[in-house]
């Protein structure tokens, strides 16, 4: 506003470098580097990061420090967030809660987005044998029932002797397998119909790899639903681990994680006279969820070859 | 989307096994008078979570609580005059005693169908549809009388052959229920359920209202098991039944004929089952015309019977919970001893724990009262016996509470021959003692025992791997002995026969083996005299206590919440509520 | 295209034996069995094998299999250990209480997410935009329940606006319209729920497929000819945002049949999820694997629906 000549010098630049060819990727990591609510998320979500795993270290606390007498305190100067049901410290508890649940909410949606987003486009690009394959095991993934599978692989584990604290890796595992499907059909839908446009029979005059087709001209144009898909997929993931823990494919009860202790207050009471217990586990879930989706919309507009300005 | 449902779908497991847990197991178990043995349900976790939760300590906190204000009453309630509303979880609709599973089909059960004998609150028997029973001097051959004013609620009468109806029908080689009526010894039992015979030979019908039962064997539950048995109409559910084949009879689960106090007039899955009065019920017709039991959940039962939405509610035991219910003032409150205990296993033929020191040392040296008192409050008790402290067998005398002791639990161990080692972590043989723990997840015993069990168990030297699993599969490892420790919860029976402590008995879950306590519950099954039978079990559970097969956690309660205008209840953790429903009134 | 739905309909028989078969296999692995999980105080080894035997559970497994697989071809799901009915009438005595709560969150939040996501997009990074935005990721932050109970504590405790939960009042004889309005009135809240629950998801959706659409070529054009911007909206840009819209609506078909399991559970709504759940948790298996085919089979047919509705929505698309 108070200055339109410099944004014209700032629109000539631009147009200038454009014609110096930048490769799409360095396009991508301008655009979103010029993206102020990307960025911001960006900066959220380092913080929530730095918060959960050097925050733990200043704290006066230990995890299995319980305390009978202590228990249900309401927040006061020595205990920031208040204390739980067995007297531990709230913010301790939110902070090394934060360590399982950020890592499993990223890598399982990351598993689950690179599986499906591949599968997907494979199968809408080759269609016939490919997508018939892939979409009949989709099928199969879908009517299984998940909570029997669930259980068996936990009592494996168990029979395995795989200690507690590693089960960690197979849940994410297990999240990002079972996640796959939705995406793949969401995706395979969307190349069905690019694959019909006229930048692909361009392609197809060119004479390029379908590799290249796929990943380099197909999937950018799939990128915003994948991104809708991840985020959902996050908090998806982060509910869902405190559920798969009881079936012993997660953490051990006294280790922490948000999913955990937002399920613990799972009364009218605790919800009415402790709200301390489940809004610290409840505003790190929706500040993550948030953060990542601004990321998400700022990679979304830096990918997304539709947009030619900016 | 259907990833949300999925995952959804594991959430939920969470409260499933809640409800799951409850149905088929600890309730059933504490309630079942026919039952011989005595239980181990275990119900564990999921549901202790679903009733409650509760404390120890104060005697003042358990029993009985009045209402105080009875004019604070909610009008909704006051407007229900010729009816109450019962709160339950939803019963199955299996509506006959010889196949209901779950203890909320049970509470349907108890107002239709009484059988020859019923539970006291002290958890005895005393008659009911039977006015007189005689037993013969070698205890093989019972008679029972049916009382003559005993008719079902379509005006016909009881009669003998009704039972022995019920009896086939137990006997029968299709029979898939609760109960194990082969173990009731009853003569030519064996050979109606194979089909050789069309009769059962050791029952006889005297007459109209007579019946002898001969058995080949007699213990101190026969008269209890064939006591239990209710008669079933004959005529009503007789038509289409063949031997060998039960499922005509299972046709009329949703529509139950007995000669209860009240009989169901409708019932609509999930939702409720409506009663009303069964006019000519013997024992004179309830006081209150018509019965409702809504089907409520735990997350807002309790806000219901505040709203007077419901009359009486089992209600999950806890601070918050009971404080809620005491401010009401028009809610009597109900705070009964669980017939049932929490406990750690050991598994006894693995070498850590075969020495009874080292059994003896994770006892003193894991601090219970603090696990009770976190998860509970002042609603649940240490326990040191495996019998409820409100039975009739239980004793304290010469029994070691085992108070938490860190250094006699340490010098157990020392004893033992496992010495500390470099690391801190105690050794013998140049093997670690390193225990692996199971536990099913969601349940604030369990909550609150792992990590003080984690921190007291250090301290001793002993590194605990904790892990949470599916309840049938901790179920799984124990039948397999493929396990160090879990913890569970086991029902008890009114009875303390029991087979969780004898030699390969059938609910022996930690391969505890003492032949003198294997003789003396064989002794105590064969005792008809209950003072004798006391000392039997007295003298067993000493010898249980010094041999620490399983660390006792704690007994818990249950708690009802009843609305005051309610009065003339008889309940007592062996009778529940529905046993004294017919004679209990609405008050002016 | 009826030769494309034939050939689909011919493959959903190889999928569904494929189901069965892992379905089966994971119902051997599951830890316990019917006889252990439901946890009977007296039962002794001999009794359980009695019933074992009498249930068919001591059969080897493929020869269980093929009983099983046999008599569901006649349309025979056995026997519910644990309600000891049908598992066909223990499906309908409670699949259609989830149904009818399902069937109105579909309507609803599809009606919603649709003009939700579409005007989000359309004025994308205005104030309406973030606070649907904000209001979506708050709802997905909390489970479900936690949604539940608030709903409960606000409309039904404080305010007493609606019934606590349930289906029907206790007690109500009521027919015909008095019913109707009964259930009615147990099932806004639930439904109003599960709607907020399931609208935030797709609106996500519906407002990245239009803010595709509107930036391309076509919509500029249209637009330059001066077409209103509601007919330039609705009539060619939604269509083509629908595309993702129409595999989510194939995902709903089971979801209609299948239960919401921890609502119906804060609602006390007498549905099938808590049903199947406690037929998961004591090993009924007939009932279990009954359900698990049935819903199999709605989510086969689901996506062949949406597979067709790709060709309906988008003629470029050559189905084969």
């Amino acid at each position: 506003m108070e200055q339109p000549s410099l944004n014209r010098t700032e629109q000539l630049q631009e147009q200038l470098k454009i014609v110096k060819v930048e490769s799409p990727w360095r396009i991508a990591i301008r655009r979103f580097a010029k993206n102020r609510l990307a960025l911001i998320g960006l900066i959220i979500l380092f913080l929530m990061f730095v918060l959960c795993f050097l925050g733990p270290v200043f704290s006066p606390y230990e995890l299995n420090q319980t305390s009978v007498k202590n228990k249900n305190l309401a927040p006061s100067a020595e205990y920031w967030l208040g204390t739980d049901k067995l007297g531990r410290d709230v913010l301790l508890r939110v902070m090394l809660a934060g360590r399982i649940s950020l890592t499993v909410g990223l890598v399982a949606t990351a598993i689950s987005v690179v599986i499906g987003a591949t599968l997907g486009a494979v199968a809408g690009f080759y269609r016939r044998f490919a997508d018939t394959l892939i979409m009949r095991i989709a099928d199969i993934f879908l009517a299984l029932p998940t909570l029997p599978i669930l259980i068996t692989l936990g009592a494996i584990l168990s029979d395995l002797k795989i200690e507690p604290s590693k089960r960690i890796y197979f849940l994410m595992l297990i999240i990002g397998i079972l996640g796959w499907v939705g995406l793949a059909r969401l995706v395979r839908s969307q190349i069905l119909t690019l694959r019909e446009q006229e930048f692909m029979q361009a392609t197809e005059a060119l004479g390029l790899r379908d590799s290249r087709k796929i990943f380099r001209h197909l999937m950018p144009n799939t990128i915003p639903i994948i991104i809708v898909s991840a985020t959902l997929g996050v908090a998806g993931a982060i509910l869902t681990e405190s559920a798969l823990s009881f079936l012993g494919l997660g953490v051990v009860p006294p280790t922490p994680s948000w999913g955990n202790m937002i399920n613990a207050a799972n009364n009218l009471i605790d919800f009415r006279k402790r709200p301390w217990i489940w809004i610290p586990p409840g505003v790190c879930i929706l500040v993550t969820v948030t953060a990542i989706n601004l990321i998400g919309d700022g990679l979304r507009d830096a990918l997304d070859p539709k947009m030619k300005s900016r | 989307m259907k990833k949300r449902l999925s995952l959804m779908l594991v959430t939920l497991m969470a409260f499933g096994s809640i409800l799951a847990a409850c149905g088929g197991g600890e309730e059933a178990a504490s309630t079942d008078t026919t039952t011989p043995t005595e239980t181990a349900t275990d119900t564990t976790t999921p549901d202790e979570t679903a009733t409650e939760e509760t404390g120890t300590d104060s005697e003042s906190a358990i029993g009985f609580t009045e209402a105080t204000d009875v004019a604070t009453n909610n009008d909704v309630a006051l407007a229900r005059t010729d009816s109450a509303i019962i709160g339950t979880v939803a019963p199955q609709g299996v509506f006959n005693p010889l196949f209901h599973q779950t203890s909320y089909d049970y509470y349907v059960d108890y107002l239709v169908f009484p059988s020859l004998t019923k539970v006291k609150t002290d958890g005895t028997y005393e008659n009911d549809l039977a006015d007189d029973i005689k037993i013969s001097d070698d205890n093989k051959t019972y008679t029972f009388h049916i009382r003559d004013d005993a008719n079902y609620s379509d005006g016909t009468p009881v009669t003998a052959s009704d039972y022995l109806f019920a009896l086939k029908i137990y006997l029968d080689s299709s029979y898939d229920g609760q109960a194990d009526p082969l173990s009731w010894n009853i003569v030519g039992g064996k050979e109606y359920n194979e089909g050789t015979a069309t009769d059962i030979s050791g029952v006889k019908v005297i007459d109209d209202k007579t019946v002898e039962v001969t058995v080949s064997d007699y213990d101190a539950m026969t008269q209890v098991n064939l006591g239990g048995v209710t008669p079933l109409s004959e005529a009503y559910y007789g038509k289409d039944y063949k031997q060998g084949d039960v499922s005509s009879i299972k046709a009329f689960n949703g529509k139950p004929m007995g000669a209860g106090p009240y009989k169901v007039t409708k019932y609509t899955a999930g939702q409720e089952v409506d009663f009303e009065a069964n006019e000519g019920y013997y024992d004179g017709a309830p006081k209150i015309p018509k019965l409702i039991y809504k089907v409520t959940t735990d997350t807002t039962n309790l806000a219901m019977l505040q709203a007077g939405e419901t009359d009486l509610d089992n209600i999950t035991v806890n601070e918050d919970n009971v404080e809620e219910l005491k401010a009401t003032g028009f809610l009597d409150v109900d705070i009964l001893k669980n017939n049932g205990y929490g406990y750690v296993a050991m598994n006894n033929n693995n070498p850590l724990f075969s020495d009874v020191k080292v059994r003896q040392a994770l006892t003193y040296g894991l601090n219970r009262a603090e696990v009770v008192e976190a998860a509970y409050g002042p609603y649940a008790e240490v326990i040191n016996i495996p019998q409820s402290d409100v039975s009739w067998a239980y004793t304290d005398e010469n029994i070691d509470p085992y108070d938490y002791d860190v250094e006699k639990a340490k010098s157990l161990l020392d004893e033992a021959g496992w010495v500390e080692g470099a690391d801190g972590i105690r050794e013998k043989d140049g093997k670690k003692f390193e225990v692996n723990f199971s536990a099913t997840a969601d349940n604030p015993v369990v909550d609150a025992l792992i990590p003080i069990m984690t921190e007291n168990y250090e301290q001793l030297g002993i590194k605990l791997v904790v892990e949470t699993l599916d309840f049938n599969a901790i179920m799984e490892k124990k039948d397999k002995g493929d396990y160090d420790m879990f913890f569970a919860a086991w029902g008890l029976t009114p009875d303390p026969d029991s087979t969780v402590y004898i030699t390969d008995g059938a609910q022996n879950n930690s391969g505890y083996s003492n032949p003198e306590v294997d003789a003396l519950y064989a002794k105590g099954k064969k005792e008809l005299d209950i003072n004798e039978r006391k000392k039997i079990y007295a003298e067993a559970y000493q010898k249980i206590n010094a041999d620490a097969p399983e660390i006792l956690m704690y007994q818990r309660t249950n708690m009802l919440a009843i609305n005051g205008r309610l009065d003339g209840w008889d309940i007592s953790p062996y009778k529940d509520f529905p046993l004294s429903l017919h004679q209990v009134e609405i008050a002016e | 295209m009826s030769q494309y739905i034939i050939r689909r309909l011919l493959q959903m028989i190889p999928t569904l034996i494929g189901i069965s078969i892992i379905v089966f296999a994971i119902s051997q692995m599951v830890p316990g069995d019917y006889i252990t999980a439901s946890q009977n105080p007296n039962m002794t080894a001999e009794r359980a094998d009695q019933l074992r035997a009498l249930y068919g559970l001591d059969l080897p497994p493929v020869q269980q299999y093929f009983i099983w697989a046999k008599n569901m071809l006649v349309g025979n799901l056995g026997d519910s250990f644990q309600h000891k009915m049908p598992v066909t009438e223990v499906i309908n005595t409670y699949v259609w209480n989830s149904f009818v709560i399902a069937f109105a969150t579909l309507i609803l939040s599809w009606v919603i997410a649709a003009f939700v996501g579409v005007f989000s997009a359309q004025f994308q990074y205005s104030f309406f935009d973030k606070v649907v935005t904000l209001l979506v990721f708050l709802l997905m932050s909390l489970p479900s329940f936690f949604i539940g109970l608030l709903a409960i504590k606000y409309f039904a405790l404080d305010t007493k606006l609606l019934p606590t939960g349930g289906m029907t009042t206790a007690g109500l004889n009521a027919s015909g319209f008095e019913y109707l309005k009964d259930v009615g009135l147990h099932m806004i809240m639930p439904v109003a729920v599960m709607t907020t629950l399931s609208v935030g998801g797709l609106t996500r959706y519906f407002r990245t497929g239009m803010l595709e659409v509107i930036r391309q070529d076509y919509i500029r054009t249209a637009r330059a000819k001066g077409l209103k911007e509601r007919t330039v909206i609705f009539k060619h840009a939604f269509r083509n945002a629908l595309l993702p819209a129409i595999t989510l609506l194939g995902f709903e078909l089971p979801g209609l049949f299948g239960g919401a399991m921890i609502l119906e559970r804060v609602f006390n709504w007498p549905g099938i999820g808590q049903i199947y759940l406690a037929s998961l948790n004591l090993r009924d298996y007939p009932l279990m694997l009954g359900f698990t085919m049935f819903l199999a089979v709605l989510t086969l047919l689901g996506n062949l629906i949406s597979d067709i509705l790709y060709g309906v929505a988008d003629p470029r698309i050559r189905l084969k």
